[in-house]
């Protein structure tokens, strides 16, 4: 029998996957894991989404004022 | 992007024909949209001017040459007509009437000559000269431009002006900016002044608009005043009335403001806060016309204190400028180096306002600022709704002389690098959707596939796995095509059920009969 779930496809960069599958033992976000560059996931956790990345990414980058 | 609506032409060409005719009497308006033609259809009216019976469309084109010229007669003739000067009508080229006698009696001088404005008869007291009168326009429209980057320089710009911003996206005041479409011009308007509204905020628009030369400037904002007009059952015919007329007027003259209609008076007060004409005190006989309303229809830049003399031009125009005078560019102020400094010699606060945007400044002297591009600053101008694309034309169109001898002018490292930051910020591409799973057979899935791709609504989809998304437009389409088809396949299994059935049914009887004959 064919199932039709509503959610929201997220395309990204593999990096970027490595990550929400990290998060996703936290959260249980994650549908379906499509494949390297795509994830199928909840349409209400995207925006959390979106910010949880941008904290982790932010905090692995090199900044150049402090390099000063 | 969403483009922000700059142009009179675009805006003129959407009136109906009647809203034409009552402007078209007026033979300063006439002059007004006369002078803002290309030189094309310039040239196509003076042409025929002065002919009085209808041109045939034939004997017109003989007046262009064979090769590229019926293209460029079509474009003209096309603005033209939108414009309502000109009909066509069986196969003759008919020049509106109205159009053609008050544009006669606008060269010619005749007719009501107080359209262009009636110069008031006993000198003033107070008379003010040009200096102070570009000094005034200056001062009004840069204190517009230092409240939408957030300088707490200067008063801010009272309620007229805010609404303005407001309704126009230039601004936004926080969450409840969303419900500004729907509401009152009026309530808007309280809304924007109050104290508890908090403090506007500017909106990727609004930076478009920082970026554009003054004269787009200003009629941006006086196409968002009309839109306005209609709304607050302003008479919009009086309004461009006004605003052409005011293109007529003479700099430095002294106008009487006694033949304006109830409309024109209140449009008088409005105006007189965006700088674009000063009167001494309310209710004033007389006002005076600033550069900035002279040269509305004139298309010459507008010359203003050095404040605003680097926004005053447009990327485009300072491209088209490079090519020929690129020694006499005094306009450039930013020296952008590979390793991220920024030195901007400028004293203008608005022009560091604009700067402190997407720039983490750091020293300033008395005629430059220094600072640095960094991820973090950059970040803040996207956050802002600010593109990468908008900060690079910026930088481009006001980059020093010293930098304007390399080419590319701007370091490339660092315009990659902010388009790399751009890109960075939106590493995820969500897309609403359904996922569609579980399909029993292949061919099922194939079938779906094939159909979903027909509709061009397939996001993704992998063959082993029989997994397939589509976007949540065709979601009702492909639906209701899997439906069928699982009920089909129902059909044709309850079919078959039915012939085995009977089949073995016939296979029991005949056994039956067997054993009987047996």
């Amino acid at each position: 029998m064919v199932k039709a779930v509503k959610g929201v496809v997220v395309e990204c960069d593999t990096s970027v996957k490595q990550i929400i599958l990290g998060l996703n033992e936290k959260g249980q976000f994650i549908i379906e894991d499509l494949d390297d560059t795509h994830v199928f996931v909840d349409a209400s956790c995207v925006e959390q989404l979106r910010y949880d990345i941008d904290e982790i990414l932010n905090e692995n980058t090199y900044k150049v004022e402090e390099s000063k | 992007m969403a483009k922000f609506q700059t142009s009179i032409h675009e805006y003129l060409e959407t009136l109906p024909l009647q809203t034409f005719n009552r402007l078209y009497q007026k033979p300063a308006t006439c002059l007004a949209i006369f002078r803002l033609l290309p030189p094309l259809g310039k040239q196509i009216i003076m042409s025929s001017l002065y002919v009085d019976t209808p041109i045939p469309v034939a004997d017109m084109k003989l007046w262009f040459k064979e090769s590229g010229g019926h293209v460029k007669h079509r474009e003209a003739m096309q603005r033209l007509k939108a414009l309502n000067i000109f009909s066509e009508e069986r196969g003759n080229c008919m020049m509106n009437a109205t159009f053609l006698e008050q544009f006669r009696n606008a060269l010619t001088g005749g007719g009501n000559s107080q359209s262009f404005g009636l110069a008031t008869s006993t000198p003033d007291k107070h008379h003010v000269d040009i200096a102070f009168l570009d000094d005034y326009a200056t001062k009004q429209w840069e204190a517009i431009l230092h409240f939408m980057v957030g300088t707490t320089e200067g008063r801010p710009p009272c309620k007229g002006v805010l609404n303005l911003l407001g309704r126009s996206g230039l601004m936004t005041g926080g969450p409840d900016a969303t419900q500004g479409d729907n509401m009152d011009a009026r309530d808007f308007a309280n809304q924007m002044a109050r104290h508890d509204f908090g403090v506007p905020k500017i909106t990727h628009k609004g930076f478009q608009f920082l970026l554009q030369d003054i004269n787009t400037q200003v009629w941006a904002f006086l196409l968002q005043y009309l839109n306005m007009a209609e709304s607050l059952n302003m008479d919009l015919v009086e309004v461009l009335t006004f605003f052409f007329q005011l293109g007529s007027l003479e700099l430095g003259n002294d106008y009487s403001s006694e033949t304006l209609t109830p409309t024109q008076t209140h449009l008088l007060e409005d105006l007189k806060a965006y700088g674009i004409v000063y009167q001494r005190k309310r209710g004033s006989r007389r006002f005076y016309p600033t550069r900035l309303a002279t040269t509305l229809t004139s298309g010459t830049p507008v010359m203003l204190g050095s404040h605003t003399n680097a926004t005053k031009m447009t990327a485009a125009a300072a491209a088209a400028r490079k090519a020929d005078d690129e020694e006499e560019d005094d306009h450039g102020f930013i020296v952008l180096e590979t390793n991220y400094r920024i030195y901007a010699y400028t004293d203008s606060p608005l022009q560091i306002a604009v700067l402190n945007l997407f720039v983490h400044l750091r020293d300033r002297f008395p005629n430059m600022v220094t600072g640095v591009v960094t991820r973090d600053s950059i970040r803040r101008a996207l956050s802002k709704g600010i593109t990468a694309d908008q900060i690079i034309t910026y930088l481009n169109a006001h980059a020093h002389a010293q930098m304007r001898k390399h080419s590319p002018i701007l370091p490339l490292t660092v315009v990659d690098q902010i388009r790399l930051w751009e890109i960075e910020k939106n590493r995820l591409r969500p897309t609403p959707s359904w996922l569609y799973s579980q399909f029993s057979r292949q061919q099922d899935f194939e079938s779906t596939l094939e159909y979903a791709s027909e509709l061009g609504v397939v996001l993704w989809s992998h063959q082993k796995r029989r997994l397939v998304c589509i976007t949540a437009e065709g979601h009702t389409a492909v639906g209701a095509y899997v439906r069928k088809l699982i009920s089909r396949h129902k059909e044709q299994q309850a079919q078959q059920q039915a012939q085995q059935q009977a089949q073995q049914q016939q296979q029991q009887q005949q056994r039956h009969v067997t054993s009987v004959v047996s």
